[in-house]
């Protein structure tokens, strides 16, 4: 995130060229020159395939076979495809449901550990693992055992006399294992709020201290809003990576969005096209139309961001 | 953060703005990119590698278990060593990944010499010009002790694109223990109605400790549905790919399924669903919890290994019931070619060495089905474990009572697993009606083989 912030600040500078003194200068090459890989692969990597499957959503692609032109047919054919639309249901709900709760989750731990607590930099490297490991095969096979029929939580509930049953394997609760697993990992955005909790100046935590405000008091009326561009940034992140949710149902599920589509994430149904049906052009559609969703939920997140979002400036 | 942001308080808010946007785009940019094919990318197996005179380096792709890759191997090796013109690069992996890699690998104009194909996905390939006709190499790959059904199963569009590696059959795998401890009589496989079968599997889970049941739920998967249709004289598809069965079959076909589930023969369908995807490891009677379940025969050995025990062959209930047998003989899996290949005449001799070669057999026993060569299935067959040898004995009593083979299925049939699976589930969860779900079955096939 930082070199994102020093690629801003150095646009910044960039604006006041004359006043820039020689060593100033050089840092300006010495940065173009580190980022010229990242640009390069921009291109290279992310634009030409973007383009391409531009070209190849207006195509049938099996794959197998040169593609072949064929206009807007494979738009017109997601009007009509019902496991398309519960994809997107699928994919909504997650998404709705699980990003509010994760930030949640990432910023009452983020406050708890911004008391200074003895061995800090443990708890932090402690709650940021699962973040790093959540997206893994191997923790969303942890996962089908842990909710299996004779997994960990049924156990657990069978010492209260209670008989589970098999979460991730029952169509009405399979979705809602894998938002817990997307809460689980709040440990990125949790790190951000602990940084943007350190940049909250103590004196106004004092002069409300002095004014005689309590503890909700200052959390909603210093905390929050001095947080809002922390949480809209968080926010921002985590509504695109869950919407690209894939690994943890695609393992969970064994790839087939199971059981009865419950678990059939969008971009597991765009695979499922893709690389299963010989259905690439309209996989390349699909991601399309995601792009489109993703750019819309995200230009909406700007734009009532002026409503919310304090900007201590 | 940097200490441009703490001496430059107005910068922190472009910043984070700017982060925020920057982010988001190259995270949505990437999320597409991700996901789409790029035609022309090659990957390095270096198989490309400019050849000396006269030598040829080709690639082999299977799936399957590890033991599988060990054994296939070393056949590689010997292969190797009696051909030391011939480099063979392995390109193997398990089942799930095997067609997505595939696909993949042909899309990227990377198509490995020999590939191993499927029934549901031979058509697919075939007619899309990726396999060659195999009838070219006639002079190479000798068929002369395989069977004429059995070759016939890998010709479809006019051409050999496919050579079966061996023949397995679906059937019934029974723990006789759990029969012995819950009272029940072993059925007479030959004469067992669908009714008796859904009366054993009842009782035997009634006289068994909890978690012990009679079946493992068979609607997963439509090779036993085929069965089912064929003896009633229908068909999953016809010669033409359309299909050949009506929704009432189908419909009773889940009835059945749902009675077993409802008289507590089979387990609940969310415990249903897991021990599907745990493969024969995992299944019932692999881990001694349940005395019935649907098996191709060459899974034989990893049932009885993983349960530990002694698992006997049935055939399917109803093979007297109605107006015919409906058990038949599935090609294993398939040897083809690529189309493209470098090397055909290479890839050719492999496919014969993989074929006819009894060192290759050895080595392979029955792990790609009992072989399709006759000469060599007797000259192995001694080697057999016990367990190969009761798969074999089965396969050859069932020999004279087997009417026919199933056509190749329709390009789009890879789907089929899929879709079986899934409304499988709606059956057991109720959310469908067997009647619905053999609606919704139809259509959803007839769409996915473009009938």
């Amino acid at each position: 995130m930082s070199a994102l912030g020093e690629l801003a600040a150095l646009r910044k500078t960039k604006g006041a060229k004359d006043t820039l003194s020689p060593s100033e200068r050089g840092d300006n090459k010495a940065a173009i020159f580190f980022l010229a890989p990242w640009f390069i692969g921009l291109g290279l990597i992310t634009a030409g395939p973007l383009l391409a499957s531009l070209y190849l959503s207006f195509t049938d692609y099996s794959l197998l076979e040169a593609p072949s032109w064929i206009g807007i047919e494979n738009y017109v054919r997601m009007l009509d495809d019902p496991r398309l639309h519960n994809s997107l249901v699928v994919t909504f709900t997650y998404v709705f449901v699980s990003v509010p709760l994760q930030l949640a989750a990432a910023l009452g731990l983020a406050m708890v550990l911004d008391r200074g607590l003895r061995g800090l930099a443990i708890y932090r490297s402690v709650y940021y693992l699962p973040s790093l490991l959540g997206g893994s095969v191997a923790i969303a096979i942890l996962w089908r055992q842990i909710f299996g029929t004779n997994g960990l939580v049924n156990q657990v509930l069978g010492i209260f006399g209670i008989q589970g049953q098999g979460w991730v394997s029952h169509p009405d609760y399979a979705l809602g294992t894998l938002m817990i697993l997307n809460v689980w990992t709040f440990g990125a955005p949790m790190i951000i709020f602990l940084a943007g909790l350190r940049q909250i100046p103590e004196m106004y935590y004092e002069a409300s201290s002095i004014d005689g405000a309590g503890r909700v008091r200052k959390f909603v009326s210093i905390t929050l809003p001095l947080l809002t561009p922390i949480i809209f940034f968080n926010l921002v992140l985590q509504v695109i990576g869950a919407f690209q949710a894939f690994t943890q149902a695609f393992v969970v599920s064994g790839g087939g969005g199971g059981p009865a589509d419950s678990t059939l994430f969008y971009t597991l149904y765009l695979y499922q096209n893709g690389f299963r049906s010989f259905d690439m052009g309209y996989a390349s559609a699909m991601a399309w139309l995601l792009l489109v969703i993703i750019a819309a939920l995200t230009a909406a997140n700007f734009f009532f961001s002026k409503y919310w979002v304090f900007y201590n400036d | 953060m940097s200490h441009h942001t703490r001496t430059q308080t107005p910068g922190r808010r472009r910043g984070m703005r700017m982060a925020a946007l920057v982010a988001a785009a190259g995270l949505a940019l990437t999320a597409c990119s991700g996901d789409s094919g790029v035609p022309g990318a090659s990957n390095d197996d270096g198989d490309e590698a400019p050849a000396a005179e006269g030598e040829a380096t080709i690639r082999f792709a299977w799936w399957g278990s590890d033991t599988r890759h060990e054994v296939t191997q070393e056949i590689l090796d010997n292969f190797m060593e009696e051909h030391p013109d011939i480099t063979v690069v392995s390109d193997f992996t398990d089942w799930n990944g095997y067609w997505d890699k595939l696909a993949t690998t042909v899309a990227a104009g990377d198509t490995p010499d020999v590939i191993t194909q499927e029934e549901r996905y031979l058509r697919d390939y075939a007619s899309r010009n990726v396999l060659a006709d195999l009838n070219e190499f006639s002079g190479t790959i000798d068929l002369s002790s395989i069977d004429d059904s059995i070759i016939e199963a890998g010709q479809t569009d006019g051409g050999q694109y496919g050579i079966p590696t061996g023949v397995n059959a679906y059937a019934i795998l029974a723990d006789e223990q759990i029969f012995a401890d819950a009272g029940v009589e072993m059925p007479d496989d030959e004469t067992w109605t669908w009714e008796d079968y859904v009366e054993i599997a009842s009782e035997i889970s009634a006289n068994t400790e909890d978690g012990v049941f009679g079946a493992q739920d068979y609607g997963f998967n439509e090779p036993g549905f085929a069965i089912f249709a064929r003896q009633r004289g229908e068909n999953l598809y016809n010669e033409d790919g359309s299909l050949g069965f009506s929704a009432d079959t189908l419909a009773e076909w889940w009835e059945i399924s749902l009675q077993l589930r409802d008289q507590g023969g089979t387990p609940s369908a969310s415990e249903t669903i897991e021990v599907d995807a745990g493969g024969p490891e995992q299944s019932l009677v692999g881990t001694n919890s349940g005395a019935m379940a649907f098996f191709w025969t060459n899974q034989l050995e990893a049932v009885s290994n993983a349960a530990g025990r002694d698992i006997t062959l049935l055939r399917h209930p109803g093979e007297s019931q109605y107006e015919r047998t409906g058990m038949y003989f599935k090609p294993a899996m398939f040897y083809s070619m690529s189309a493209n290949s470098q090397y055909p005449e290479a890839a050719a001799t492999l496919i014969d060495y993989l074929l006819n070669s009894e060192e290759a057999a050895e080595l392979m026993l029955s792990d790609r089905g009992l072989p399709a060569n006759t000469e060599v299935r007797a000259a192995v067959q001694d080697q057999f474990s016990e367990i190969d040898q009761q798969a074999a004995d089965f396969l050859a009593d069932l020999e004279d009572e087997i009417v026919d083979g199933l056509p190749v299925p329709p390009v789009g049939a890879g789907e089929v697993a899929e879709i079986t699976r899934r409304i499988n589930a709606e059956v057991l969860f109720d959310r469908l009606s067997p009647q619905e779900a053999a609606e919704q079955f139809i259509n959803e096939v007839e769409t996915a083989t473009g009938q």
